[in-house]
C-alpha cells in the first residue's frame, strides 16, 4: 500500500512538473505570440484597407547578428558596461559627441563644434534640438552627468579620457584633462563614449535613455533586442516602426534564416554563405575594418635576431593567396596594421612583397642552407624550425597558420603549428616563435592605440620584447601632437618603423560584411565597424 | 523504502562536493581566465590595472581554495552568485532556461517511446521480413547521422523548401518545438527502436510465451500483456538515461536552431570560463542524475515483482 502511494505521488510529481512546463512554455511564448501579431497586422491592415491610400502599415524588421552576447562582454545595451557600448551604438539606440566619417575622419554628431582651448582643455559645443529617449534635453549637465558616471566605473574609459574636470554651461561643455590627450575626441567617439541620461538611469535588464533614431524596449542578454522608433529623433524620422535584433550564434541558421526570409538583414554571416546572397533580391555591403590578422616575432629566438632571417619570414608569406583562396576574398592582404581607408593606412606605407626566391637568398646570406638535403635549412646542424602559436576562437588564425606553414617550407623554414586556447601559458612559458593574433588595430579611428598596445618597450601586448629607439621617439612626439594631420604622417613613420625592423607581419584585414534582403535600404558597413541600425534603414 | 530515498539523497552530498570541487580545479587550471578571454573576443586590449580591478571585484585574485570556500558559502546559504560575464543573477539566468529544456526533453522523449516502441515490436514480429530488415536500415540511418547534420537536413526540407516551420526556434511559439523534437527524437529512437527489438525477440523466445501460447492464449495479448511487460525494465532504464542527458541540454541542437537552453549555457560558459555558471550546471547535472535515477529505481519495484520482493526481504 505504501509502495503504491508513493507510486500515486511520484506520478503526481510528473504530471506537476509537466504542467509546469507547459505553463513556462507558454508563459516563454506570449512575446513570441505578440511578434506574430505584429506581423499579422501588417498583413491585415494593408488588406482590408487596401483601398486607402493613407493606411497605416507598420513597418517591421527582423535583423539577425552574432554579436550581441556575454561572450563579446555585450551583454546589454548600457555603453558603461564593458563594451555594451558597440551594441548601444550598434543598433541605433546611442550616439557619441562625434562620429567617423566614411574614410574614419571625425564628424561633428552629437556636438556641433570644439575648441581646444589650451593643451588640456577642451570647449565642446553641443546641439540644441536633441532630447533623450526619456523627453529630457540634451544639454552639458545631461552630457557631463554621464561622462561623470562613466569614468567612474568604466577602467577603460578613465585610462583614455584622464579627465580631471567636466564642467556644465547651457549646451557648453568644457573637459580639463590631468595631461595632454591629442586623441580625446576620437576615445568621445568610441561606443563607450554614447550619451545618456543618468537621469533616468540604467534599468535592471541593461536598458538606458539615449539619443538614437531607435529605442530599445526589450533587452535580453544573448538572445536578443526589441526596438521601436524613436518618435522624437532630432535628426529625421526613422523609417522602421518595430525592429527584432535577433542573436543567431549558428552561421548556417542564419544563412537559412535569411535565405527563408525570416530575417530581412544579417551581420556576421560565415564567409562560405556569402555567394548565397550575390545575387537579387540581395545586396551585399563590405568593408575593410581595421581588425588585422598579424604575427608579432619573438626577440628571444636566436634564430629570429637575425633581421635577414626575419625579413624572409615576411617575404616568404604569399598574403593574396591567402586572403582571396582561404579567406575567400573575405579579407584583404595587409601592408601594415591599418586599411588603406585610414590615411596613415596600407596605401602610405611599404613591407616586403611576396618573392619566395628572395627570401630564399636572404636566408642564404644569413647562414641557412640545406646541407642535408631534407628539405629544410640549417646552420651549425641545427634545422630552422618555427614555432607558430596562434589561437582557434578566430576562424581566420588557424587558416593563416596552415598557410604559413605552406609557403614557409618552400624557402626550406619548418614550421610547427600550435593553435591552443591556451595560448596565454604558452607565452608565459615563452615556447613560441611566431604568436599570431586578431586585433581592431584602431578603434577609435585614431593610430596610437596600436603602438601603445603592442610595440612600446611598455606595451602590454609587446610579447617578443620588440623595442626601437626611433619608435620610442617618435611615440614621445605623437603623444603631444594635436593636429590630426601631423598625426597620421608620425602614425605613417611609426608603421614604416616597425615593418622595416621585421618585427610584425602583418596578414590581411577583416572585410567586414553585411547582407540585406528584398526591399532593404541603409544596411551598410562602415570601417569602424559599429555604425549598423541608422536612420536611413528602411524595408519596403 | 523510505530509508531507501533518504540514504540516496544524503548520498548526494558527498557527490555534490567532490563534482563540484573537481570541476573547479579543472577550470582553474587553464592559463585563461574569464577576463582574458572577454579581452581576447572583444579584439581590444585592457591594461593590466584594467584586469586587476575586475579580477579584484569578482574575487579571481585570491587562492583557488579561498574562492571554492566563499562559492560553496554562497550556494549553502542559497545564493549561486552572480556569472563574471553577464554580470546577472547565476539562479535567475539558470531558472530562465530551464522551461525550454524542459520543454524539449518532455517532447523529444514522448516522440521517441511513440516511434521506437511500435517500430521495435513490429520489427521483432517481422523478424527477417522485408519489414523487420526496413525498420532495421532506418534505425541504422538515424543512429549514423549526427544531431547537427540532422538539424541542417530538416531545416532545410521543412523551413527553406516547404516553409512549414520557422528556421528560428523560440520564434513563433508550438510551431518552433517540432523540428528541434524531431532532431532528437530521430536519433534516440533509431537507437530505442534496435533496443526495443532485441529485447522483445529475446522475451519471446522465454519459456513463459511457449507456455501462454500453449495455454491458447492469442498472440496480441501474450505480446502486450506479458512480452512488453517484461521488456520494459530495458527499456525503462535506457529511457532513464536519455531524460538525464536531455535535461542537461543539448548544446548543438540548441545552438543551431537558437533554442535558448542550458546546454548552449553550459558550452558558453566553459569556454568563457565562467566559473559561477559551470558550477550551477555542475550541480544541476548531479541532482537530475540522482533523481532520474531513484525514480528508475522506483519504478523498477513496481515493474519486476522480483526486485520489490528481494528489497522486502532483505
Amino acid at each position: 500500500m505504501c509502495k503504491r502511494n508513493l507510486l500515486r505521488k511520484t506520478g503526481v510529481v510528473l504530471l506537476s512538473l509537466c504542467m509546469l512546463t507547459g505553463l513556462l512554455s507558454g508563459c516563454g511564448g506570449s512575446n513570441e505570440s505578440a511578434e506574430t501579431k505584429t506581423d499579422t497586422k501588417e498583413e491585415s491592415t494593408t488588406t482590408d484597407d487596401s483601398t486607402k491610400q493613407d493606411a497605416f502599415v507598420e513597418k517591421v524588421f527582423y535583423y539577425g547578428d552574432t554579436t550581441f552576447n556575454a561572450e563579446n562582454d555585450e551583454s546589454d545595451v548600457n555603453p558603461h558596461n564593458g563594451y555594451s557600448g558597440w551594441a548601444c551604438i550598434r543598433y541605433g539606440i546611442g550616439e557619441t559627441l562625434f562620429k567617423y566619417s566614411d574614410t574614419m575622419e571625425l564628424e561633428p554628431w552629437l556636438a556641433t563644434e570644439y575648441e581646444l582651448v589650451d593643451e588640456n582643455t577642451w570647449k565642446i559645443t553641443l546641439r540644441d534640438n536633441v532630447t533623450f529617449s526619456s523627453g529630457r534635453k540634451m544639454d552639458a549637465q545631461a552630457v557631463k552627468e554621464c561622462l561623470d558616471d562613466l569614468i567612474s566605473v568604466h577602467e577603460r574609459a578613465k585610462g583614455d579620457l584622464k579627465m580631471k574636470e567636466v564642467t556644465a554651461d547651457g549646451q557648453i561643455l568644457t573637459i580639463v584633462t590631468e595631461e595632454p590627450v591629442p586623441a580625446l575626441l576620437n576615445y568621445l567617439s568610441d561606443p563607450y563614449g554614447c550619451i545618456i541620461d543618468m537621469e533616468a538611469g540604467v534599468t535592471s535588464e541593461g536598458n538606458v535613455s539615449a539619443t538614437g533614431p531607435y529605442i530599445a524596449t526589450e533587452v535580453k542578454t544573448d538572445q536578443g533586442l526589441t526596438l521601436v522608433k524613436n518618435e522624437n529623433y532630432w535628426n529625421g524620422e526613422p523609417k522602421l516602426d518595430t525592429i527584432y535584433v535577433k542573436t543567431i550564434s549558428d552561421g548556417d541558421t542564419m544563412t537559412m534564416a535569411m535565405q527563408s526570409g525570416e530575417l530581412d538583414g544579417a551581420y556576421g554571416l560565415p564567409y562560405a554563405s556569402l555567394p548565397l546572397f550575390q545575387e537579387k533580391p540581395y545586396t551585399i555591403s563590405s568593408v575593410e575594418t581595421s581588425r588585422s590578422f598579424f604575427g608579432q616575432m619573438n626577440y628571444e629566438t636566436s634564430a629570429l635576431q637575425d633581421d635577414k632571417v626575419r625579413e624572409a619570414i615576411c617575404m616568404a608569406i604569399d598574403k593574396e593567396n591567402f586572403t582571396k583562396t582561404l579567406l575567400q576574398g573575405n579579407g584583404t592582404a595587409a601592408v601594415g596594421p591599418f586599411p588603406s581607408s585610414f590615411t596613415f593606412g596600407d596605401d602610405s606605407v611599404t613591407a616586403p612583397e611576396y618573392d619566395p626566391e628572395g627570401a630564399r637568398k636572404l636566408l642564404e646570406e644569413a647562414g641557412w642552407t640545406d646541407t642535408d638535403g631534407d628539405g629544410y635549412v640549417d646552420k651549425d646542424g641545427e634545422k630552422l624550425t618555427i614555432r607558430w602559436l596562434t589561437y582557434p576562437s578566430r576562424q581566420e588564425l588557424p587558416l593563416l597558420a596552415e598557410s604559413v606553414q605552406a609557403t614557409l617550407k618552400d624557402i626550406g623554414i619548418d614550421v610547427q603549428i600550435n593553435c591552443t586556447a591556451d595560448h596565454l601559458s604558452f607565452i608565459e612559458k615563452g615556447e613560441w616563435d611566431i604568436y599570431a593574433s586578431a586585433f581592431v588595430c584602431a578603434p577609435t579611428g585614431d593610430p596610437e592605440y596600436f603602438f601603445t598596445t603592442h610595440c612600446l618597450d611598455e606595451s602590454s601586448k609587446n610579447r617578443g620584447g620588440y623595442h626601437s629607439d626611433k619608435l620610442q621617439e617618435l611615440e614621445g612626439q605623437m603623444k603631444s601632437t594635436f593636429d590630426a594631420g601631423e598625426r597620421a604622417q608620425l602614425a605613417t613613420e611609426m608603421t614604416q618603423t616597425i615593418l622595416d625592423d621585421h618585427a610584425f607581419l602583418f596578414a590581411s584585414h577583416l572585410k567586414m560584411s553585411m547582407v540585406s534582403g528584398k526591399g532593404v535600404s541603409g544596411l551598410a558597413a562602415h570601417p569602424c565597424d559599429y555604425y549598423e541600425i541608422t536612420v536611413d534603414l528602411d524595408k519596403n | 523504502m523510505k530509508k531507501y530515498v533518504i540514504k540516496r539523497f544524503l548520498q548526494l552530498i558527498p557527490i555534490l562536493i567532490g563534482i563540484t570541487l573537481l570541476s573547479f580545479i579543472l577550470m582553474q587550471s587553464s592559463s585563461m581566465d574569464a577576463i582574458d578571454v572577454m579581452e581576447q573576443n572583444t579584439g581590444g586590449a585592457m591594461s593590466e590595472e584594467e584586469k586587476a580591478a575586475i579580477r579584484e571585484e569578482l574575487g579571481l585574485d585570491k587562492p583557488i581554495a579561498e574562492q571554492y570556500i566563499v562559492w560553496l558559502g554562497g550556494i549553502l546559504t542559497g545564493d549561486m552568485g552572480v556569472s563574471y560575464v553577464s554580470g546577472q543573477s547565476v539562479f535567475s539566468t539558470f531558472v530562465s532556461k530551464l522551461p525550454a529544456t524542459i520543454a524539449l526533453t518532455i517532447t523529444s522523449i514522448l516522440l521517441t517511446v511513440l516511434i521506437s516502441i511500435p517500430l521495435g515490436i513490429i520489427s521483432a514480429v517481422k523478424q527477417n521480413r522485408f519489414v523487420d530488415y526496413l525498420i532495421r536500415f532506418l534505425s541504422f540511418i538515424g543512429n549514423s547521422l549526427p544531431n547537427f547534420f540532422v538539424s541542417l537536413l530538416l531545416i532545410f526540407f521543412f523551413s527553406l523548401k516547404l516553409g512549414w516551420f520557422p528556421v528560428m526556434g523560440n520564434a513563433q511559439g508550438w510551431k518552433s518545438i517540432i523540428l528541434p523534437t524531431l532532431t532528437l527524437a530521430l536519433a534516440m529512437a533509431s537507437k530505442y527502436t534496435r533496443q526495443v527489438r532485441a529485447t522483445v525477440l529475446e522475451e519471446l523466445n522465454k519459456d513463459f510465451v511457449q507456455g501462454a501460447r500453449a495455454r491458447g492464449i492469442r498472440e496480441n495479448k501474450i505480446l502486450y500483456f506479458s512480452v512488453l511487460k517484461a521488456s520494459m525494465l530495458t527499456i525503462v532504464t535506457l529511457l532513464a538515461l536519455s531524460i538525464g542527458s536531455l535535461l542537461g541540454g543539448t548544446a548543438i541542437v540548441e545552438s543551431i536552431f537558437m533554442w535558448d537552453g542550458v546546454g548552449k549555457m553550459a558550452v558558453d560558459a566553459i569556454t568563457m570560463r565562467d566559473y559561477p555558471v559551470i558550477q550551477a550546471y555542475v550541480i544541476w547535472m548531479a541532482v537530475i542524475y540522482v533523481m532520474v535515477n531513484l525514480i528508475t529505481d522506483i519504478i523498477y519495484c513496481f515493474l519486476d515483482p522480483r526486485i520489490r520482493i528481494g528489497q522486502e526481504e532483505a
